[in-house]
């Protein structure tokens, strides 16, 4: 029995004086995938921010490892074992390729990033130039390739396909898969319903602010999402 | 008019009750309270700081002092002349005011900074220019005004001017312009949203600060009888500033308390208390970072209790809506807007009917709210055209935006929080009826048109018009604003996520209100919106964007089927 | 060549690289964290009496360096903690304070050493042969010690790895945050950056001006700007203000007087302010 590393009850939060979501429960759970779908502006970056730290919970809890984190910072929530890729801005755009990997780590060294560059090329052909120079996709793979790199034991990822090709997609399902198999616990955010389907272990649907269905693929029809995600 | 009449009854009494010395010192500081009071209405009302009033205050003591003395023979020539060295003073502050709030955005830095190098520059003219200021021993021997020879007389005129200057800010902080200012100090970008010029605003305050230092400083010259540079630089600059903080630079007495208490207390105490002047620093960075209301914010109880209750007077009926108010279409050709590398709106090409309900959606960083930036003035477009009802909108500013016709409610509830509710509803009236001459006409704030009516009758809040903004509740504060935009009757009304935030029964009477504006007003309303029940429900023509450009048009039937908003929308396999 | 044109020439290059070294601490407060210190100039006068003791105690002049580092340090540290992080997101209200602070630190030196000037010996005194014309040396070692503290700053900043993670929290600070970056400490470790090199700036020209309580204001304002007419954020900005400032400030005030050069200054502050808001180096 896998164990819940990152566990929400009834969170509740937005920005300000303004309540996005309400009473959103989930867990991420070592070596699986928890897939938050929705269409935009339901509230799925908001329920990010909520678990990262950058927007406090009005009501309801955050624990990681049975332990609350409320007052924890993004930074210190990062310390304690969380990686976030955010869906805007997901690199930093001054930085070469190279610096935006390797910034926080111990050293420069890039033989860790070995197995990622064998699948994404791109990434090392344009190590020294500057990020923002990257195209939207690109920049995607280079936040993905960052994050899962930092081998931490939870890692939540706000559309990582977005703007990405379907080959190199199916490449970031199998790096998913890697890390799932290594005990790694997943929270993804998509609006690629094909992704989803190939990396989801639990669906979180959501539809203003709320959760409006919950399961796992078997429980829940295809039909059902789609209603939710579609105009 | 009661504390009114109670100030000036002290104004006379003092000097009989404490004595010829500081019936000497409160007439001299009086003089000074006048420039702090200017001070007080650029900082405590209209959000500005100038670290440089001593400049327009020592300018016209120069001026005065070098025409008492060039007209010694006829001293009354001089007399008549000094409302024209207070003048020059306005100007002068009213030309800087101008040249420096150009830059759209933040300016409070940079006018500070430039206000207080003015100072200095001053001060090296004044102690450089030997033949004219008489260098850095002054200018000596200025002769006194005709028939005041007594010091009491001497108290009495500062009294009179210094009353003067109360008198007239206390009419314009009770005039819309003074409403204006204080909202201008809240949310500039909202206030320019509604048609207002900040920039002139502004302006204008620095010039009325100008002229009340000025009027101080007209009278200093004959009645110190030496101007020295000291009057024009850093130093007093410097005191105005702490007196006004200290008695509290948002109440009208309140920078005259300060300078009164602190200016002639530190004139007595700085040789006799060790680190007086260091005291007074501190003193003055406790009270600007924990009691910003100052002494005169511990007085203001008490104060209420002396004032009689107003009766509320009855209102006034707005003139009806002089601008161009007819039907106009919304185009954008080719739009495209840039920010550094990234590409924001690409082409983009919409076109919209004169009338209904119209509801533009898509994915995030579509470019939604940037193509209403872009409507507004607020972003600048590399190329393209945008018209509405013919004219040429792009490039305009965002205040002459709004002048044509145009209203925004923004995508976080934007309102003026500190002011009344009335105040707000009064600012929306102002928008494009009031001419400018008519913003010193406190009659103003008693505006009502037949559509407020209609909105206090559906909305009871708004109707409680002594409440604060900020007291609303955030769904409360949405309706405020969308009341707000719908007051200036526009011809377009751009809503950005009018229901974010809302619960169901908000939502629903938002919902409601807008259906009422569109039959009401007649015009175009363009709604940013996620929430899909409510596009379902309202939209007559739903728009998607994507990466910047038009994606789909049609009815929701229509763009539900269409695949390629499927595929925004779902995402596939390529 | 024309001794007078070498002096004037070298005259004008030590204008500009005190200028560009004294406004290099207000650059990175203002440029990095956008907080505008109005106290700047203080820091630079702690700096001058700084100096001024360590003569009075008959210690080595570099004795000074390390004093003023450790005030100013510790000072910017307590500054950063109680009155820039609070106001964080309220550039006026930060305004205010760090005006409350020069305030402060004026009339403490007030209190501590009186309005009087002092003075400071200049520690390497003596002239020396240059291109035909005698030039004071201890100048020549300013000129020198101004560009290689601007040039090892740039270097730093863009080759190190604090100097990238700096630039990360700039750029992007929620990005830097969710990779563990403390924003917090980074930001206050700036700061302090700009308060220890406005004292070292300080140290520098103590022994060339008269050391009194209100010298500071003259060098905030320079230093701003060079910073409105270079453009912020960047060092190209920071030179070419600190050039073109500097420059007409030393022309026009050699060749007519030290007010008329302050009135060009200002002039010219105002028109970029009016005709190119963004400065000469305008960076998105």
């Amino acid at each position: 029995m896998s164990a819940p590393r990152l566990v929400f009850e009834n969170a509740t939060g937005g920005y300000g004086s303004t309540t996005i979501v309400r009473d959103l429960s989930g867990a991420a759970t070592s070596g699986e995938v928890l897939c938050v779908l929705g269409r935009n502006g339901v509230g799925k970056s908001t329920l990010m921010k909520l678990l990262f730290g950058y927007l406090p919970c009005l009501s309801g809890r955050v624990l990681l490892d049975d332990k609350p984190i409320h007052g924890l910072d993004p930074s210190a929530r990062h310390r304690l074992g969380m990686t976030y890729c955010p869906q805007e801005r997901p690199v930093f755009d001054e930085l070469p390729v190279r610096d935006n990997l390797t910034l926080m780590r111990a050293n420069r060294r890039l033989a860790p990033f070995r197995r990622y560059f064998d699948r994404f090329p791109i990434l090392e052909r344009r190590l020294t130039q500057h990020a923002g120079t990257l195209s939207g996709g690109e920049k995607k793979i280079l936040s993905f390739v960052r994050g899962l790199a930092e081998d931490q034991p939870i890692v939540l990822l706000d559309e990582p396909s977005e703007g990405v090709q379907w080959e190199n997609i199916l490449h970031m399902e199998a790096f998913i898969a890697e890390k799932k198999a290594a005990g790694t616990a997943f929270v993804v955010v998509e609006q690629n319903l094909s992704f989803a389907e190939r990396i989801a272990d639990r669906y979180l649907v959501m539809d203003q602010g709320r959760a409006m269905l919950e399961g796992t693929p078997a429980t829940i029809d295809r039909s059902q999402i789609l209603a939710h995600l579609h105009v | 008019m009661r504390a009114a009449s109670l100030v000036v009854l002290v104004a006379i009494v003092l000097p009989l009750v404490l004595g010829q010395f500081w019936a000497y010192q409160l007439g001299l500081y009086a003089l000074y309270a006048a420039a702090a009071v200017g001070l007080g209405l650029c900082w405590g009302h209209a959000g500005f700081l100038p670290l440089g009033q001593a400049l327009f205050f020592g300018l016209a003591a120069y001026l005065s002092g070098l025409t008492f003395i060039a007209f010694a023979n006829v001293p009354i020539v001089a007399v008549l002349l000094m409302p024209l060295f207070a003048s020059v003073s306005a100007l002068l502050a009213y030309a800087i005011g101008l040249l420096v709030f150009r830059r759209p955005g933040e300016s409070g830095a940079y006018f500070s900074m430039i206000t207080l190098a003015l100072s200095l520059l001053g001060f090296q003219i004044a102690t450089s220019w030997n033949s004219v200021t008489g260098g850095f021993n002054g200018l000596k021997g200025i002769p006194g005004i005709p028939g005041l020879d007594d010091i009491s007389d001497v108290y009495y005129v500062s009294a009179a001017a210094l009353l003067a200057v109360l008198a007239l800010a206390g009419w314009l902080f009770n005039a819309p312009i003074g409403v204006l200012w204080r909202a201008l100090a809240q949310n500039e970008r909202r206030l320019q949203l509604f048609g207002f010029d900040t920039n002139k605003l502004k302006s204008v305050a620095f010039g009325v600060s100008g002229l009340m230092a000025g009027i101080g400083g007209a009278i200093y010259a004959p009645q110190q009888g030496i101007v020295t540079p000291q009057v024009v630089g850093f130093g007093l600059s410097a005191d105005l500033v702490i007196w006004a903080a200290v008695g509290g630079r948002g109440s009208l007495l309140g920078p005259v308390v300060g300078t009164l208490l602190v200016g002639s207390l530190t004139a007595q105490l700085r040789d006799s208390v060790p680190f007086w002047e260091v005291l007074m620093a501190v003193f003055f960075i406790v009270i600007v970072l924990v009691f910003p209301r100052g002494v005169a914010g511990i007085a203001e109880p008490l104060l209420r209790k002396i004032e009689r209750r107003k009766r509320t007077k009855p209102s006034i009926a707005a003139p009806a809506n002089p601008a161009e108010r007819s039907p106009a279409r919304l185009a954008l050709q080719g739009v495209s807007v840039r920010v550094g590398e990234v590409t924001i709106l690409d082409q983009l090409s919409v076109d919209f009917d004169q009338a209904g309900i119209f509801c533009v959606i898509g994915p995030n960083g579509a470019g939604k709210t940037s193509m209403f930036n872009a409507v507004s003035g607020e972003l600048a477009a590399v190329s393209g055209q945008i018209g509405l009802g013919g004219a040429e909108v792009m490039g305009l500013a965002p205040n002459r935006v709004s002048g044509l016709g145009v209203a925004r409610k923004l995508q976080i509830p934007s309102v003026f929080p500190d002011l009344a509710i009335a105040d707000n509803l009064a600012i929306a009236l102002w928008s494009s009826r009031a001419l400018r001459l008519q913003l010193l006409n406190p009659r103003l704030r008693r505006w009502k048109s037949p559509m407020l009516d209609e909105l206090q009758s559906r909305y009871p809040f708004l109707a409680s018009g002594a409440r604060k903004a900020a007291e609303l509740s955030h769904g409360e504060q949405q309706i405020l604003e969308l009341a707000m935009a719908l007051l200036t009757e526009p011809r377009v009304l751009l809503l950005d996520e009018p229901c974010a935030g809302l619960s169901p029964e908000e939502t629903a009477a938002v919902m409601d209100l807008v259906r009422w504006a569109a039959q009401r007003l007649g015009g175009a309303i363009i709604i940013i919106e996620h929430d899909m029940t409510l596009v379902k429900e309202l939209a007559e023509i739903v728009y998607v964007l994507h990466n910047g450009a038009l994606l789909a048009k049609g009815s929701v039937a229509a763009i539900q089927a269409d695949p390629k908003v499927r595929a925004v929308y779902v995402g596939g396999e390529k | 060549m024309d001794p007078l044109i070498v002096t004037q020439a070298i005259n004008v290059l030590y204008a500009v690289s005190t200028l560009a070294v004294l406004a290099l601490g207000l650059a990175v407060i203002f440029g990095l964290l956008g907080v505008l210190n109005i106290a700047h100039g203080e820091f630079i006068m702690i700096g001058a009496y700084c100096a001024y003791l360590i003569q009075s105690w008959h210690w080595p002049y570099l004795v000074a360096v390390p004093l003023t580092l450790a005030i100013c340090g510790v000072l910017g540290w307590l500054v950063e903690w109680i009155m820039i992080r609070p106001l964080y997101r309220r550039p006026f209200d930060t305004l205010v304070a760090t005006w409350g602070l020069s305030l402060l630190l004026r009339k403490g030196a007030e209190a501590m050493f009186g309005l009087g000037y002092r003075s400071v010996a200049i520690p390497i005194p003596g002239r020396v042969d240059l291109l035909g014309t005698e030039y004071p040396i201890y100048r020549l070692v300013l000129i020198a010690i101004s560009l290689a503290v601007v040039a090892g700053l740039v270097i730093w900043y863009g080759k190190s790895r604090t100097g990238s993670r700096i630039r990360a929290m700039v750029s992007n600070p929620e990005l830097a945050q969710a990779q563990g970056i403390s924003v917090r400490r980074l930001a206050a470790g700036t700061f302090i950056v700009g308060t220890c090199l406005a004292g070292l700036g300080g140290v520098m020209v103590a022994p060339l001006v008269p050391v009194q309580p209100f010298m500071g204001l003259d060098y905030v304002l320079r230093a701003f700007f060079a910073l409105i007419v270079g453009g912020l954020g960047s060092v190209s900005g920071l030179l070419s203000g600190a050039a073109v400032i500097g420059g007409f400030d030393s022309v026009i005030s050699a060749a007519t007087s030290a007010t008329n050069g302050y009135f060009a200054v200002l002039v010219l502050a105002i028109l970029f302010l009016w005709l190119r808001p963004r400065g000469i180096v305008a960076r998105s």
